[in-house]
């Protein structure tokens, strides 16, 4: 369970061009849910994304993780956090170009210290249940935009991530590929995966896979 | 394997994978590096082996060297010193030496003129002996060729070139042109009983500085040059010009510094978000680094093997053709020759600080900067 109390976050903090982008958010993310953020443009959605998923820390306000207050500790602290209990799909994807399918996913799991093969056969099953077995070796800029998203998120997977964090996973996607996610959502959910998204698209929000759609407006929750 | 060693061999291979995906940036930089390594250790290699040879050619000289100077200039010495130096207890031989330089107007070089103390190097009459810097200059090429050269009356003389002396001892025998003693006085119309300088050998080396201080008190007009100063000269000439060489190289060094700092620091937008990507999935700060030093240690050790293997072949395979004229020598002949191979560890370690070190250290506080991005930026 992840539970943020009265969280704020400034930008720029001190400077001219400072910008709150959270303005005192307290909000309790269910584990095993799939919970959607929406809201417009600047509500702060993806601020809300980068606090929960521990990128970023919040001005003032805590986060707790599993009941354990995480706001306040260390960069390394947070970083083993995440790249354990978290996976990350962003809206742009940001897999790394020139790089293939397979060394792309493998990466979050490059500072772990594992055994490679171990990692490997890991990378390779993730992709294969993803009907991505046949792509490992391709360099990930000739995918589609589709397969572009199932990389990214075998990629936030590859650590067996409890949580799977996704930014507008659907922006750039046509309805069936949308579709197609959703599907996979619904694989992870099952699986017992947390899932938390940020969303404009009414397709996600409204589908049934959904358990919970949370409204941010102006940096705040507004339902 | 343990986890620190499997983490290292992964940083490794994603470094390796970037580094091939920047390739022509990588090989910028790896080409502008090693040339920089190129030019110090050629100098630092090449200077350390002349200082060597020089080392081997003198281990052959005579411990003490007496010379006459009058007003300041060496002139002959009169043979009836011999007999007075000779006479001092310590000294076990004294041999007078005749040598001299000679400009050769049809060349425009100056040749060594000597008559060898060694019976087997001795010509005979009418015969001359050569270096290999004086035949390539005079072409002579073949036994007996003929060697016409202008005496100081002005008038021909002609030697017959009997043999070539060979190339392993050109560091002092290039520009060299052995004469029996009775050619010698005649070419330079020298007297009997005069000599250029006394080569005298002592029994114990250690007593080196008494038999200067008792043969000074008999010469006190004469010049004594021992052994070691003349191999200290040999080692301040060859390091005061590998000195000058290694500060303009120095130049060269601070340059790439700071071209390697502001590679490191103006990381390209793709480098930047590459990083960001690396944070926001789970990599540290430290991570980074690590990724970012296995890349610089790669650069820079490449860099640094290829401009060392580089110079070494430049050095000992090609004569240090890019660089010998400088530090080789002054004459009009240069020796022609291989040096030994000879690479002193210390100086290689010197030439690592001297080029790794400033390459790390200007790089490592940019990507320090990079990697400590937050990493939520990649978010936005």
């Amino acid at each position: 369970m992840i539970e943020l109390q009265e969280v704020t976050k400034l930008y720029n903090e001190g400077r001219p061009n400072e910008v709150a982008a959270l303005g005192g958010v307290s909000l309790t993310i269910a584990r095993d849910a799939v919970t959607v953020l929406t809201g417009p443009s600047g509500s702060g959605k993806t601020t809300l994304l980068s606090l929960v998923g521990l990128m970023a820390r919040p001005t003032t306000g805590r986060v707790f993780l599993d009941g354990e207050m995480i706001s306040g500790l260390p960069e390394r602290f947070l970083t083993a956090e995440r790249r354990t209990r978290f996976g990350f799909v962003f809206q742009r994807f940001n897999l790394i170009r020139g790089l293939t399918v397979m060394e792309n996913v493998m990466l979050p799991a490059a500072p772990l210290g594992e055994a490679y093969g171990a990692v490997r056969a890991r990378a390779q099953a993730r992709l294969a249940s993803l009907g991505l077995a046949d792509k490992a070796e391709i360099p990930v800029e000739y995918l589609s935009g589709g397969e572009t998203q199932r990389v990214a998120i075998a990629r936030a997977l590859i650590n067996d991530a409890a949580v799977l964090i996704a930014d507008e996973p659907t922006a750039n996607l046509d309805s069936a590929l949308a579709d197609r996610f959703l599907e996979i959502v619904a694989g992870l959910r099952g699986e017992g995966r947390t899932i938390i998204m940020t969303s404009h698209d009414p397709r996600i929000w409204g589908a049934e896979v959904v358990d919970r759609v949370v409204e941010m407006r102006d940096g705040r929750v507004v339902r | 394997m343990t986890p620190w060693i499997n983490r290292q061999r992964s940083l490794a291979d994603y470094t390796l994978a970037a580094l091939g995906r920047r390739k022509g940036k990588t090989f910028a930089l790896v080409a502008v590096y090693a040339l920089v390594v190129f030019v110090v250790a050629s100098a630092m290699l090449f200077a350390t082996a002349l200082t060597r040879e020089a080392d081997l050619v003198l281990a052959e000289a005579p411990e003490l060297t007496v010379q006459h100077v009058k007003m300041g200039r060496h002139e002959m010495i009169d043979g009836a010193e011999i007999t007075k130096i000779a006479g001092l207890r310590g000294v076990s031989s004294v041999e007078g030496r005749l040598w001299g330089y000679f400009y050769d107007a049809t060349s425009g070089a100056n040749y060594t003129f000597q008559v060898p103390s060694d019976p087997a190097l001795v010509p005979g009459p009418g015969e001359a002996i050569v270096g290999e810097g004086v035949q390539r200059a005079r072409r002579a090429t073949w036994e007996g060729a003929p060697l016409f050269l202008s005496r100081f009356t002005g008038d021909m003389v002609k030697f017959e070139v009997a043999r070539t002396l060979g190339a392993e001892s050109a560091l002092v025998s290039s520009d060299l042109v052995l004469l029996n003693e009775a050619d010698f006085r005649a070419f330079f119309d020298l007297p009997d009983g005069v000599w250029t300088d006394l080569a005298v050998s002592i029994r114990n080396p250690r007593e080196i500085d008494t038999v200067i201080d008792k043969a000074s008190r008999l010469m006190p007009d004469a010049r004594f040059v021992t052994r070691d100063e003349i191999r200290r000269t040999y080692q301040k000439l060859f390091s005061w010009r590998e000195g000058l060489m290694i500060a303009l190289a120095s130049a060269a060094v601070l340059a790439f510094a700071i071209f390697a700092a502001d590679k490191a620091s103006g990381l390209s937008a793709d480098e930047a978000r590459e990083i960001g990507i690396l944070k926001a999935i789970g990599w540290d700060t430290r991570d980074v680094i690590s990724m970012k030093l296995w890349e610089g240690a790669l650069v820079s050790l490449g860099a640094f093997l290829i401009g060392t293997l580089g110079a070494y072949v430049h050095v000992f395979g090609f004569g240090a053709g890019l660089i010998a004229p400088v530090l080789k020598g002054w004459s009009v002949i240069y020796p022609d020759f291989r040096l030994a191979p000879l690479v002193d560890g210390m100086q290689i370690a010197t030439l690592f600080l001297l080029t790794v070190l400033p390459y790390t250290a200007a790089t490592l506080v940019p990507i320090w900067r990079a990697a400590s991005a937050d990493p939520d930026q990649v978010m936005r």
